[in-house]
């Protein structure tokens, strides 16, 4: 029996390792990115895998109609994302001046959201819930529609999240006392958090090397 | 297609074949950053670059990948989903101190990042595209003049490369 790691695909094969899964140890972590047992998935025997929901069709007018109409009205704190994610653009296309001014919008906007309600298990219940329960309508509709790009941010959200939601569960069961900003670590790409004294030298989540990872004190 | 010549420092090992070969000495600046203005954009330095520190980035970005309603519909549920983790996160973080700061900080920095790249697969991912255009349009018409001076300069920069 297989069990695969729903963050970085590391596998734990019984035949190989020796030891049963049953045999390891409850705190018994992911030995490539610390990921906890708990969330490890069983290899499915048999692929049972096309349950997905058929799509109706798109017309020709419904696809050109919607490539400028993103009239979704967005909320302040989705503005500040979608300016940050441009001035990412911009910066990758060498566009100093429109990358500043991304930043300065979405720093604005940030400044707008007022304070959320709810508490730690309020968060644990966004990120292991609602979060999770999108990621996989949201996952559907992009395997549906072919489309790879959106299929990829999907898989690396979808990781990341499964990470934020073991740390969440983890604080909420034994607090982190001895948690320090030293030594928490985002990947500045995906998302990825690491808590350790070094970050990992390739991200398990999007593979970009170490000197991605920002310090968890630039937080913000 | 016009071209420009961008180096990556971090992998310039400082061989400087690329001064030897450019025809306009836009590589050779003293701040290692390729002077645009000289550029012609013939890819010299590029194919001479021992490093594969160089590479050339079209002055006019090629329209961005479309995106089916169902798909833009898909994202920006997901977006919304991940924003209100981020805020939440963020509101936990500024009420603690420390280490729990550092920790919720994290948390929301992460959401933050998940949420921009749904965006990218949203429809968002060329500042140059219609799509932005007129989100733009939208933020400049809009009551917070704040956004509304940005987005015009940022409307005046920014030419629309898929309309
Ligand atoms: S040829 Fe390449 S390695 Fe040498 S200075 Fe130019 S960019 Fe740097
Ligand atoms: S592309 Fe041509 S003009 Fe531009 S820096 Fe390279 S060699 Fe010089
Ligand atoms: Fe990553």
């Amino acid at each position: 029996m297989k069990y695969i790691c729903p963050v970085c695909g590391y596998v734990y094969d019984e035949a190989v390792q020796g030891a049963k899964w049953s045999e390891l140890p409850a705190d018994w972590e992911c030995p490539v990115c610390g990921a906890p047992k708990s969330v490890f998935v069983p290899e499915p025997e048999e692929q049972a895998k096309n349950d997905s929901v058929p799509m109706p069709e798109q017309t020709e007018e419904a696809a050109k109609a919607a490539e400028y109409a993103v009239d979704m009205p967005l909320s302040v704190g989705e503005l500040a994302a979608v300016c940050a994610n441009l001035a990412r653009g911009c910066e990758k296309m060498y566009m100093g001046e429109e990358c500043e001014l991304f930043l300065q919008l979405s720093r604005h906007y940030l400044s707008l959201v007022p304070p959320a309600q709810g508490d730690v298990a309020a968060l644990s219940k966004a990120v292991a819930s609602a979060a999770q329960k999108q990621f996989a309508l949201s996952k559907a509709t992009a395997e549906n529609a072919g489309d790879r790009g959106a299929q990829r941010a999907i898989v690396w959200g979808e990781r990341v999240n499964f990470v934020l939601r073991s740390l969440i569960e983890k604080y909420e069961a034994e607090g982190y006392a001895a948690l320090t900003a030293d030594r928490i670590w985002v990947c500045s790409v995906c998302g990825f958090i690491y808590i350790g004294e070094v970050p990992p030298a390739v991200c398990p989540v999007c593979k970009v090397p170490s000197f991605k990872f920002e310090k968890g004190d630039a937080a913000k | 297609m016009k071209e420009f010549a961008v180096r990556n420092l971090r992998l310039c090992t400082k061989d400087c074949l690329c001064l030897y070969v450019c025809p306009t000495g836009a590589s050779d600046t003293e701040n290692s950053v390729i002077d645009t203005d000289k550029c012609i954009g013939c890819g010299a330095c590029a194919r001479a670059c021992p490093s594969g520190a160089i590479s050339l980035v079209p002055v006019r970005m090629p329209p961005q990948q479309r995106k089916s309603p169902e798909v833009i519909a898909a994202m920006n549920a997901l977006a919304a989903q991940k924003e209100a983790c981020r805020a939440l996160a963020a509101t936990l973080a500024n009420g603690a101190r420390g280490g729990e700061r550092a920790f919720f900080g994290a948390v929301a920095r992460s959401c933050s990042l998940t949420t921009e790249d749904i965006y990218r697969e949203a429809g968002y991912m060329l500042p140059q595209s219609g799509n932005v255009h007129k989100l733009l349009l939208s933020i400049a018409a809009g009551k917070d003049e704040k956004a509304a001076a940005l987005a015009d300069r940022l409307l005046a920069l920014l030419p629309v490369n898929d309309r």
